[in-house]
Protein backbone atom coordinates (compact mmCIF):
# COMPACT_ATOMS: atom_id res chain seq x y z
CA UNK A 1 0.00 0.00 0.00
CA UNK A 2 1.22 3.30 -0.66
CA UNK A 3 -0.28 6.71 0.13
CA UNK A 4 -0.34 9.23 -2.73
CA UNK A 5 -1.50 13.17 -2.81
CA UNK A 6 -4.84 13.63 -2.23
CA UNK A 7 -5.61 9.45 -1.67
CA UNK A 8 -5.80 6.93 0.85
CA UNK A 9 -3.73 4.07 1.15
CA UNK A 10 -4.14 2.25 -2.64
CA UNK A 11 -2.36 -0.82 -3.60
CA UNK A 12 0.91 0.08 -5.31
CA UNK A 13 1.36 -1.36 -8.81
CA UNK A 14 4.21 1.28 -10.01
CA UNK A 15 5.44 4.63 -8.71
CA UNK A 16 6.65 5.98 -11.71
CA UNK A 17 4.24 6.52 -14.36
CA UNK A 18 1.71 5.94 -11.05
CA UNK A 19 -0.76 2.87 -11.02
CA UNK A 20 -2.54 2.49 -7.66
CA UNK A 21 -5.64 -0.41 -7.42
CA UNK A 22 -8.59 0.37 -5.23
CA UNK A 23 -8.70 -2.12 -2.63
CA UNK A 24 -11.53 -4.42 -2.58
CA UNK A 25 -13.63 -3.36 0.31
CA UNK A 26 -14.56 -0.32 -1.20
CA UNK A 27 -16.77 -1.91 -3.56
CA UNK A 28 -19.58 -3.02 -1.01
CA UNK A 29 -20.73 0.60 -1.75
CA UNK A 30 -22.03 1.46 -5.21
CA UNK A 31 -20.06 4.54 -4.72
CA UNK A 32 -16.57 4.74 -4.89
CA UNK A 33 -14.73 7.22 -3.22
CA UNK A 34 -12.63 9.81 -4.38
CA UNK A 35 -9.79 9.21 -2.33
CA UNK A 36 -10.46 5.66 -3.36
CA UNK A 37 -10.44 5.32 -6.55
CA UNK A 38 -7.82 3.85 -9.13
CA UNK A 39 -4.96 5.86 -10.55
CA UNK A 40 -3.75 4.95 -14.19
CA UNK A 41 -1.10 6.79 -16.09
CA UNK A 42 0.85 5.97 -19.34
CA UNK A 43 3.75 8.43 -19.45
CA UNK A 44 5.52 10.27 -16.19
CA UNK A 45 5.03 13.88 -17.00
CA UNK A 46 2.03 14.43 -15.38
CA UNK A 47 0.85 17.62 -13.71
CA UNK A 48 1.77 18.46 -10.06
CA UNK A 49 -0.15 22.04 -10.40
CA UNK A 50 -3.22 23.33 -12.77
CA UNK A 51 -3.42 27.08 -12.95
CA UNK A 52 -6.79 27.65 -13.69
CA UNK A 53 -6.24 31.59 -14.73
CA UNK A 54 -4.59 30.39 -18.09
CA UNK A 55 -6.24 26.92 -18.54
CA UNK A 56 -8.29 26.29 -21.70
CA UNK A 57 -10.36 23.79 -22.99
CA UNK A 58 -9.54 23.89 -26.92
CA UNK A 59 -12.04 22.26 -29.29
CA UNK A 60 -10.26 22.44 -32.46
CA UNK A 61 -9.58 20.82 -35.93
CA UNK A 62 -11.91 20.46 -38.47
CA UNK A 63 -14.41 22.73 -36.70
CA UNK A 64 -16.38 26.21 -38.17
CA UNK A 65 -15.27 27.93 -35.23
CA UNK A 66 -12.16 27.00 -32.74
CA UNK A 67 -12.72 27.06 -29.20
CA UNK A 68 -10.98 28.05 -26.37
CA UNK A 69 -13.02 27.58 -22.71
CA UNK A 70 -12.16 28.50 -19.57
CA UNK A 71 -13.06 26.56 -16.45
CA UNK A 72 -15.72 29.00 -15.63
CA UNK A 73 -17.47 28.98 -19.22
CA UNK A 74 -17.71 24.64 -18.12
CA UNK A 75 -19.02 25.20 -14.91
CA UNK A 76 -22.03 28.58 -16.04
CA UNK A 77 -22.47 28.39 -19.95
CA UNK A 78 -23.95 24.91 -19.43
CA UNK A 79 -27.34 22.86 -18.42
CA UNK A 80 -24.81 20.76 -15.46
CA UNK A 81 -25.40 16.71 -16.08
CA UNK A 82 -24.67 14.17 -13.81
CA UNK A 83 -24.08 10.38 -14.19
CA UNK A 84 -23.20 7.71 -12.17
CA UNK A 85 -20.50 5.47 -14.66
CA UNK A 86 -18.29 2.55 -14.02
CA UNK A 87 -14.46 3.74 -15.25
CA UNK A 88 -12.59 0.38 -15.44
CA UNK A 89 -9.12 -0.11 -16.74
CA UNK A 90 -8.83 -2.42 -19.80
CA UNK A 91 -6.49 -4.34 -18.54
CA UNK A 92 -8.68 -5.00 -15.40
CA UNK A 93 -7.47 -8.70 -13.91
CA UNK A 94 -4.81 -8.82 -16.27
CA UNK A 95 -2.99 -10.79 -13.56
CA UNK A 96 -5.58 -13.54 -14.21
CA UNK A 97 -4.37 -14.29 -17.40
CA UNK A 98 -2.88 -17.63 -18.59
CA UNK A 99 -0.28 -17.52 -20.09
CA UNK A 100 0.20 -14.70 -18.45
CA UNK A 101 1.09 -11.22 -20.70
CA UNK A 102 3.61 -8.15 -19.45
CA UNK A 103 1.69 -4.95 -18.61
CA UNK A 104 -0.43 -3.60 -15.72
CA UNK A 105 -0.72 -6.58 -13.44
CA UNK A 106 -4.07 -5.62 -11.93
CA UNK A 107 -6.26 -7.84 -9.86
CA UNK A 108 -9.74 -6.73 -9.81
CA UNK A 109 -9.34 -3.09 -8.45
CA UNK A 110 -8.64 -1.08 -11.76
CA UNK A 111 -12.30 0.29 -11.69
CA UNK A 112 -14.79 2.59 -10.03
CA UNK A 113 -18.22 4.11 -10.19
CA UNK A 114 -18.30 7.91 -9.59
CA UNK A 115 -21.02 10.26 -9.89
CA UNK A 116 -20.13 12.58 -12.96
CA UNK A 117 -21.17 15.96 -13.49
CA UNK A 118 -19.87 18.21 -16.20
CA UNK A 119 -20.69 19.48 -19.88
CA UNK A 120 -22.60 17.10 -22.83
CA UNK A 121 -19.86 16.76 -24.74
CA UNK A 122 -21.88 16.78 -27.89
CA UNK A 123 -23.21 20.57 -27.15
CA UNK A 124 -18.97 21.21 -27.16
CA UNK A 125 -18.95 19.79 -30.62
CA UNK A 126 -22.40 21.63 -32.24
CA UNK A 127 -20.54 24.83 -30.59
CA UNK A 128 -17.77 24.32 -32.55
CA UNK A 129 -19.45 23.13 -35.74
CA UNK A 130 -18.22 19.77 -36.61
CA UNK A 131 -17.24 20.28 -40.51
CA UNK A 132 -18.18 17.87 -43.04
CA UNK A 133 -15.76 15.52 -44.23
CA UNK A 134 -14.54 15.05 -39.90
CA UNK A 135 -14.40 10.99 -39.06
CA UNK A 136 -13.38 11.13 -35.03
CA UNK A 137 -12.78 13.21 -32.73
CA UNK A 138 -9.57 12.81 -30.56
CA UNK A 139 -8.80 13.63 -27.17
CA UNK A 140 -5.46 14.72 -25.83
CA UNK A 141 -4.75 16.12 -22.21
CA UNK A 142 -1.62 16.86 -19.87
CA UNK A 143 -0.12 13.64 -19.56
CA UNK A 144 3.61 13.94 -21.35
CA UNK A 145 6.42 11.86 -21.26
CA UNK A 146 10.03 12.04 -21.52
CA UNK A 147 9.86 10.29 -24.86
CA UNK A 148 10.62 11.83 -28.38
CA UNK A 149 8.03 14.49 -29.40
CA UNK A 150 5.75 12.68 -31.48
CA UNK A 151 6.38 9.45 -30.27
CA UNK A 152 3.99 7.38 -28.00
CA UNK A 153 6.53 8.09 -24.97
CA UNK A 154 5.95 11.68 -25.31
CA UNK A 155 2.31 12.13 -25.38
CA UNK A 156 -1.10 10.19 -25.10
CA UNK A 157 -4.13 10.49 -27.66
CA UNK A 158 -7.39 8.45 -27.89
CA UNK A 159 -10.03 8.71 -30.67
CA UNK A 160 -13.60 8.03 -30.88
CA UNK A 161 -15.42 7.45 -34.44
CA UNK A 162 -17.99 10.74 -34.49
CA UNK A 163 -20.73 7.95 -35.72
CA UNK A 164 -20.53 6.51 -32.45
CA UNK A 165 -23.75 6.62 -30.37
CA UNK A 166 -21.77 6.67 -27.37
CA UNK A 167 -20.60 10.71 -27.91
CA UNK A 168 -24.31 11.47 -27.00
CA UNK A 169 -23.52 10.08 -23.70
CA UNK A 170 -20.39 11.86 -22.94
CA UNK A 171 -19.44 14.58 -20.67
CA UNK A 172 -16.79 16.59 -19.95
CA UNK A 173 -16.68 15.67 -16.26
CA UNK A 174 -15.09 18.85 -13.55
CA UNK A 175 -16.73 17.26 -10.66
CA UNK A 176 -16.56 13.73 -9.26
CA UNK A 177 -18.91 12.43 -6.48
CA UNK A 178 -19.54 16.52 -6.17
CA UNK A 179 -16.24 17.24 -5.71
CA UNK A 180 -13.45 18.65 -8.20
CA UNK A 181 -11.44 15.68 -9.74
CA UNK A 182 -8.14 14.59 -7.61
CA UNK A 183 -5.32 15.62 -9.66
CA UNK A 184 -4.30 11.83 -10.19
CA UNK A 185 -7.71 11.46 -11.55
CA UNK A 186 -7.50 14.41 -13.88
CA UNK A 187 -8.52 17.62 -12.58
CA UNK A 188 -9.24 20.12 -13.83
CA UNK A 189 -11.37 17.92 -16.37
CA UNK A 190 -11.81 14.66 -18.08
CA UNK A 191 -13.87 13.11 -20.39
CA UNK A 192 -16.25 10.01 -19.38
CA UNK A 193 -17.52 7.68 -22.29
CA UNK A 194 -20.33 5.29 -20.26
CA UNK A 195 -20.10 1.81 -20.58
CA UNK A 196 -16.68 2.35 -22.20
CA UNK A 197 -13.62 1.28 -21.05
CA UNK A 198 -10.69 3.85 -19.49
CA UNK A 199 -8.55 4.48 -22.12
CA UNK A 200 -11.05 6.54 -23.94
CA UNK A 201 -11.14 8.13 -20.44
CA UNK A 202 -9.30 11.20 -20.92
CA UNK A 203 -7.34 12.62 -17.90
CA UNK A 204 -6.56 16.55 -17.56
CA UNK A 205 -8.27 16.93 -20.64
CA UNK A 206 -7.19 20.45 -22.73
CA UNK A 207 -7.36 19.15 -26.63
CA UNK A 208 -10.47 18.28 -28.37
CA UNK A 209 -9.29 18.07 -31.91
CA UNK A 210 -12.37 17.47 -34.94
CA UNK A 211 -9.82 15.09 -37.40
CA UNK A 212 -10.77 14.31 -41.34
CA UNK A 213 -9.14 11.09 -41.38
CA UNK A 214 -8.96 7.97 -38.71
CA UNK A 215 -6.46 8.77 -35.98
CA UNK A 216 -3.59 5.94 -36.47
CA UNK A 217 -1.66 7.19 -33.44
CA UNK A 218 -0.39 4.64 -31.60
CA UNK A 219 -2.38 4.65 -28.50
CA UNK A 220 -5.38 3.63 -30.95
CA UNK A 221 -3.10 0.92 -33.29
CA UNK A 222 -1.51 -1.30 -32.14
CA UNK A 223 -2.33 -0.26 -29.00
CA UNK A 224 -5.45 -1.05 -26.91
CA UNK A 225 -6.57 -3.59 -29.62
CA UNK A 226 -8.90 -6.60 -29.22
CA UNK A 227 -9.39 -9.62 -31.49
CA UNK A 228 -12.04 -8.69 -33.83
CA UNK A 229 -13.54 -12.44 -32.57
CA UNK A 230 -16.44 -13.35 -29.90
CA UNK A 231 -15.35 -12.06 -26.47
CA UNK A 232 -12.14 -10.63 -27.85
CA UNK A 233 -10.91 -14.44 -27.16
CA UNK A 234 -7.83 -15.91 -28.89
CA UNK A 235 -4.10 -18.25 -29.01
CA UNK A 236 -0.84 -16.82 -28.38
CA UNK A 237 -0.42 -19.57 -31.79
CA UNK A 238 -3.20 -17.63 -33.77
CA UNK A 239 -1.69 -14.46 -32.61
CA UNK A 240 1.46 -15.22 -33.94
CA UNK A 241 0.51 -17.13 -37.13
CA UNK A 242 -0.96 -13.55 -37.79
CA UNK A 243 -4.83 -14.96 -38.03
CA UNK A 244 -6.04 -12.91 -35.61
CA UNK A 245 -7.73 -9.38 -36.59
CA UNK A 246 -6.89 -6.81 -33.95
CA UNK A 247 -10.15 -3.83 -33.55
CA UNK A 248 -10.39 -0.80 -30.56
CA UNK A 249 -11.37 -2.10 -27.57
CA UNK A 250 -14.53 -0.70 -26.75
CA UNK A 251 -17.61 -1.95 -24.43
CA UNK A 252 -16.91 -3.21 -21.24
CA UNK A 253 -18.48 -6.69 -20.91
CA UNK A 254 -20.72 -7.54 -18.21
CA UNK A 255 -19.20 -8.51 -14.60
CA UNK A 256 -19.37 -9.00 -11.17
CA UNK A 257 -17.59 -9.64 -7.98
CA UNK A 258 -17.73 -11.36 -4.34
CA UNK A 259 -16.44 -8.63 -1.73
CA UNK A 260 -17.90 -10.04 1.28
CA UNK A 261 -16.46 -12.66 3.02
CA UNK A 262 -13.44 -12.22 1.98
CA UNK A 263 -11.74 -15.87 2.82
CA UNK A 264 -9.26 -14.63 5.27
CA UNK A 265 -11.88 -15.74 8.18
CA UNK A 266 -13.23 -18.55 9.27
CA UNK A 267 -16.80 -19.26 9.41
CA UNK A 268 -18.59 -21.24 12.13
CA UNK A 269 -21.13 -23.46 11.08
CA UNK A 270 -24.64 -22.34 10.77
CA UNK A 271 -23.54 -19.01 11.29
CA UNK A 272 -26.04 -16.98 8.79
CA UNK A 273 -23.94 -15.01 6.78
CA UNK A 274 -24.71 -12.17 3.93
CA UNK A 275 -22.91 -12.74 0.88
CA UNK A 276 -22.21 -9.11 -0.67
CA UNK A 277 -20.42 -8.18 -3.97
CA UNK A 278 -21.16 -5.84 -7.05
CA UNK A 279 -21.56 -5.87 -10.65
CA UNK A 280 -21.63 -3.45 -13.61
CA UNK A 281 -21.81 -3.62 -17.68
CA UNK A 282 -21.01 -2.01 -20.41
CA UNK A 283 -23.94 -2.48 -22.51
CA UNK A 284 -26.65 -1.64 -19.84
CA UNK A 285 -28.04 -2.27 -16.71
CA UNK A 286 -27.30 -5.90 -15.06
CA UNK A 287 -30.68 -7.11 -14.19
CA UNK A 288 -29.76 -10.04 -12.64
CA UNK A 289 -27.01 -11.64 -10.44
CA UNK A 290 -26.85 -15.26 -9.19
CA UNK A 291 -24.86 -17.40 -6.25
CA UNK A 292 -23.93 -20.32 -5.94
CA UNK A 293 -21.91 -22.65 -3.75
CA UNK A 294 -19.62 -25.40 -4.26
CA UNK A 295 -22.12 -27.75 -2.39
CA UNK A 296 -24.86 -27.59 -4.08
CA UNK A 297 -24.17 -25.97 -7.37
CA UNK A 298 -27.38 -24.55 -7.93
CA UNK A 299 -27.37 -20.69 -9.21
CA UNK A 300 -29.98 -19.12 -7.41
CA UNK A 301 -30.96 -15.20 -7.46
CA UNK A 302 -29.72 -12.81 -5.22
CA UNK A 303 -31.13 -9.24 -4.25
CA UNK A 304 -29.67 -6.42 -6.47
CA UNK A 305 -28.79 -3.09 -4.56
CA UNK A 306 -29.63 0.31 -5.87
CA UNK A 307 -30.11 0.75 -9.22
CA UNK A 308 -28.31 4.17 -9.66
CA UNK A 309 -28.47 4.53 -13.73
CA UNK A 310 -27.72 1.78 -16.82
CA UNK A 311 -23.73 2.34 -15.99
CA UNK A 312 -23.39 2.38 -12.65
CA UNK A 313 -22.00 -0.61 -9.89
CA UNK A 314 -24.94 -2.25 -8.73
CA UNK A 315 -24.16 -3.99 -5.46
CA UNK A 316 -26.09 -7.08 -4.70
CA UNK A 317 -26.45 -9.75 -1.81
CA UNK A 318 -27.64 -13.20 -0.66
CA UNK A 319 -28.28 -15.03 2.54
CA UNK A 320 -25.91 -18.49 2.73
CA UNK A 321 -25.73 -20.26 5.93
CA UNK A 322 -23.25 -22.92 5.55
CA UNK A 323 -24.32 -25.92 7.67
CA UNK A 324 -21.46 -28.41 8.12
CA UNK A 325 -17.57 -27.70 8.35
CA UNK A 326 -15.65 -28.00 4.46
CA UNK A 327 -13.90 -25.99 2.24
CA UNK A 328 -16.76 -24.35 0.07
CA UNK A 329 -16.32 -22.30 -3.15
CA UNK A 330 -18.98 -19.08 -3.46
CA UNK A 331 -19.45 -18.16 -6.96
CA UNK A 332 -21.32 -15.31 -8.97
CA UNK A 333 -22.58 -14.36 -12.28
CA UNK A 334 -24.51 -11.06 -13.87
CA UNK A 335 -26.63 -11.05 -16.58
CA UNK A 336 -27.24 -7.32 -17.93
CA UNK A 337 -30.25 -5.81 -19.88
CA UNK A 338 -29.19 -7.31 -23.31
CA UNK A 339 -28.75 -10.75 -21.87
CA UNK A 340 -25.04 -11.23 -22.00
CA UNK A 341 -24.09 -13.55 -19.30
CA UNK A 342 -20.47 -14.35 -17.78
CA UNK A 343 -19.09 -17.04 -18.82
CA UNK A 344 -17.38 -19.43 -17.31
CA UNK A 345 -14.39 -19.73 -19.14
CA UNK A 346 -11.41 -17.00 -18.85
CA UNK A 347 -10.29 -15.09 -21.91
CA UNK A 348 -6.88 -14.86 -23.38
CA UNK A 349 -5.56 -11.93 -26.33
CA UNK A 350 -2.27 -10.76 -26.31
CA UNK A 351 -2.85 -6.74 -24.63
CA UNK A 352 -4.85 -8.76 -20.89
CA UNK A 353 -7.71 -7.45 -22.15
CA UNK A 354 -11.79 -7.97 -21.85
CA UNK A 355 -11.67 -10.14 -18.66
CA UNK A 356 -14.90 -11.30 -17.07
CA UNK A 357 -14.93 -14.89 -16.00
CA UNK A 358 -17.39 -15.63 -13.54
CA UNK A 359 -15.66 -14.99 -10.02
CA UNK A 360 -14.79 -17.38 -7.14
CA UNK A 361 -14.51 -17.35 -3.37
CA UNK A 362 -12.78 -20.02 -1.45
CA UNK A 363 -14.45 -19.84 1.87
CA UNK A 364 -13.20 -22.14 4.79
CA UNK A 365 -16.03 -23.29 7.28
CA UNK A 366 -15.22 -24.49 10.75
CA UNK A 367 -16.88 -26.38 13.47
CA UNK A 368 -18.99 -25.39 16.51
CA UNK A 369 -20.57 -27.28 18.99
CA UNK B 1 13.66 61.92 -4.13
CA UNK B 2 17.45 62.02 -3.54
CA UNK B 3 20.34 59.76 -4.86
CA UNK B 4 20.48 57.40 -2.10
CA UNK B 5 16.48 56.56 -1.72
CA UNK B 6 16.95 55.55 -5.37
CA UNK B 7 19.24 53.44 -5.55
CA UNK B 8 17.90 51.74 -2.40
CA UNK B 9 14.76 51.26 -4.44
CA UNK B 10 16.43 50.09 -7.34
CA UNK B 11 18.57 47.09 -5.18
CA UNK B 12 15.04 46.06 -3.67
CA UNK B 13 13.30 45.75 -7.20
CA UNK B 14 16.48 43.89 -8.17
CA UNK B 15 16.08 41.79 -5.01
CA UNK B 16 12.59 40.82 -5.96
CA UNK B 17 13.41 39.94 -9.26
CA UNK B 18 15.59 37.79 -8.45
CA UNK B 19 13.36 36.03 -5.87
CA UNK B 20 10.60 35.73 -8.85
CA UNK B 21 13.47 33.96 -10.87
CA UNK B 22 13.98 32.00 -8.33
CA UNK B 23 10.65 31.28 -6.87
CA UNK B 24 9.58 30.76 -10.61
CA UNK B 25 12.65 28.18 -11.26
CA UNK B 26 11.45 26.09 -8.23
CA UNK B 27 7.19 26.89 -9.41
CA UNK B 28 8.58 25.26 -12.72
CA UNK B 29 10.16 22.03 -11.04
CA UNK B 30 6.77 21.60 -9.24
CA UNK B 31 4.51 22.38 -12.13
CA UNK B 32 4.71 18.37 -13.66
CA UNK B 33 6.43 14.93 -13.31
CA UNK B 34 7.25 16.26 -9.74
CA UNK B 35 8.48 13.15 -7.42
CA UNK B 36 10.07 12.31 -3.91
CA UNK B 37 11.75 9.52 -2.72
CA UNK B 38 9.10 7.90 -0.28
CA UNK B 39 9.30 5.26 2.70
CA UNK B 40 6.76 2.26 2.22
CA UNK B 41 4.56 1.85 4.85
CA UNK B 42 3.63 5.28 5.58
CA UNK B 43 0.34 6.46 5.50
CA UNK B 44 -0.06 9.62 6.14
CA UNK B 45 -0.60 11.53 2.59
CA UNK B 46 1.90 13.97 1.41
CA UNK B 47 1.69 17.34 3.01
CA UNK B 48 -0.42 19.65 0.44
CA UNK B 49 1.95 22.64 -0.74
CA UNK B 50 0.69 26.15 0.72
CA UNK B 51 -2.82 26.83 -0.46
CA UNK B 52 -3.14 30.61 -1.96
CA UNK B 53 -6.05 32.38 -3.70
CA UNK B 54 -4.74 32.16 -6.61
CA UNK B 55 -5.80 30.38 -9.95
CA UNK B 56 -3.18 27.84 -8.99
CA UNK B 57 -3.80 24.03 -7.84
CA UNK B 58 -1.65 22.40 -7.00
CA UNK B 59 -0.56 18.78 -4.81
CA UNK B 60 3.07 17.75 -3.70
CA UNK B 61 5.41 15.49 -5.25
CA UNK B 62 4.27 11.69 -6.03
CA UNK B 63 6.30 9.60 -4.00
CA UNK B 64 8.54 7.23 -5.51
CA UNK B 65 8.87 3.62 -3.53
CA UNK B 66 11.18 2.75 -6.46
CA UNK B 67 12.10 -1.48 -5.78
CA UNK B 68 15.39 -2.51 -6.59
CA UNK B 69 16.67 -4.53 -9.79
CA UNK B 70 18.60 -8.19 -8.58
CA UNK B 71 22.40 -7.36 -8.82
CA UNK B 72 24.06 -8.73 -11.99
CA UNK B 73 25.67 -7.59 -15.33
CA UNK B 74 23.16 -5.40 -17.66
CA UNK B 75 21.76 -3.88 -14.21
CA UNK B 76 23.30 -0.01 -14.77
CA UNK B 77 22.34 -0.15 -17.88
CA UNK B 78 18.38 -0.63 -17.54
CA UNK B 79 18.64 1.10 -14.56
CA UNK B 80 19.84 4.16 -16.71
CA UNK B 81 18.15 4.09 -20.09
CA UNK B 82 14.98 2.44 -18.71
CA UNK B 83 14.90 4.89 -16.00
CA UNK B 84 13.99 7.85 -18.60
CA UNK B 85 10.63 6.69 -19.14
CA UNK B 86 9.86 4.74 -15.78
CA UNK B 87 11.21 3.43 -12.75
CA UNK B 88 12.69 0.04 -12.00
CA UNK B 89 8.82 -1.07 -10.78
CA UNK B 90 7.83 -1.01 -14.48
CA UNK B 91 10.18 -4.39 -14.55
CA UNK B 92 9.85 -6.03 -10.94
CA UNK B 93 5.93 -5.63 -11.42
CA UNK B 94 5.91 -7.70 -14.67
CA UNK B 95 5.23 -11.75 -14.10
CA UNK B 96 8.01 -13.87 -14.87
CA UNK B 97 8.30 -13.52 -18.97
CA UNK B 98 10.25 -15.78 -21.81
CA UNK B 99 12.91 -14.80 -22.74
CA UNK B 100 11.46 -14.07 -26.19
CA UNK B 101 8.67 -11.67 -24.38
CA UNK B 102 11.91 -9.67 -23.02
CA UNK B 103 13.65 -9.70 -26.32
CA UNK B 104 9.94 -8.24 -27.35
CA UNK B 105 9.42 -5.77 -24.65
CA UNK B 106 12.50 -3.76 -24.71
CA UNK B 107 12.95 -3.74 -28.75
CA UNK B 108 8.95 -2.39 -28.58
CA UNK B 109 10.61 0.06 -25.97
CA UNK B 110 13.00 1.75 -28.40
CA UNK B 111 11.12 0.75 -31.85
CA UNK B 112 7.83 1.96 -31.01
CA UNK B 113 8.00 4.01 -27.93
CA UNK B 114 11.19 5.76 -29.19
CA UNK B 115 13.27 5.30 -26.04
CA UNK B 116 16.74 6.18 -27.19
CA UNK B 117 18.55 3.46 -26.29
CA UNK B 118 21.95 1.91 -28.27
CA UNK B 119 22.32 -1.11 -29.89
CA UNK B 120 24.44 -2.23 -27.15
CA UNK B 121 23.36 -1.42 -24.20
CA UNK B 122 19.95 -2.54 -25.75
CA UNK B 123 21.69 -6.03 -25.69
CA UNK B 124 22.87 -5.98 -22.28
CA UNK B 125 19.43 -4.73 -20.99
CA UNK B 126 17.70 -7.90 -22.87
CA UNK B 127 20.25 -10.06 -21.91
CA UNK B 128 20.42 -8.89 -17.92
CA UNK B 129 16.03 -8.99 -17.93
CA UNK B 130 16.71 -12.84 -19.41
CA UNK B 131 19.36 -13.42 -16.93
CA UNK B 132 16.74 -12.77 -13.71
CA UNK B 133 13.21 -12.54 -14.74
CA UNK B 134 12.22 -15.65 -16.74
CA UNK B 135 10.33 -18.49 -15.84
CA UNK B 136 13.29 -20.48 -15.01
CA UNK B 137 15.58 -17.30 -13.59
CA UNK B 138 13.36 -15.35 -11.47
CA UNK B 139 13.83 -15.89 -7.79
CA UNK B 140 11.35 -13.64 -6.57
Amino acid sequence: MATYPQKAPLVLLTDRPVQLETPRHYFLEPITPNDAFFVRWHLESIPNEVDLSSWRLHVEGNVNKQLSLTFSDLLHKFKPITLAAVNQCSGNSRSRFGPRVPGGQWGNGAMGCARWTGVHFRELLDMAGVKSGSVQVQMEGLERGKGPRGMPSYEFKKSLDLSNPVLDESIVAYAMNGEPLPMLNGFPVRLIVPGYFATYWVKCLTDVRLLDKPDENFWMNPAYRVPNTPRGNTTPTDVAAGKVKMIPINRMPVRSFIISPGGATKIPAGFPVTVRGTSFSGFGRVVKVEFADSLHGRWREAKLGEDLGPYAFRTWECAWTPEKPGKYSLAVRATDEKGNVQPDEGVWNPGGYLWNKIERQEVTVGGAA
Amino acid sequence: MNHGTRKRRMLFALLIGVCVVAVGTIYADLEIGYYTAANLGSVAQPAPPPLQTDGVYSVAAYPLYTPQLVPGAGRQDAAAYCNTCHTPSYITMQPPLSAAAWKAEVTKMGKVYGAQIPTDAEARIITYLQTHYTPETRKR
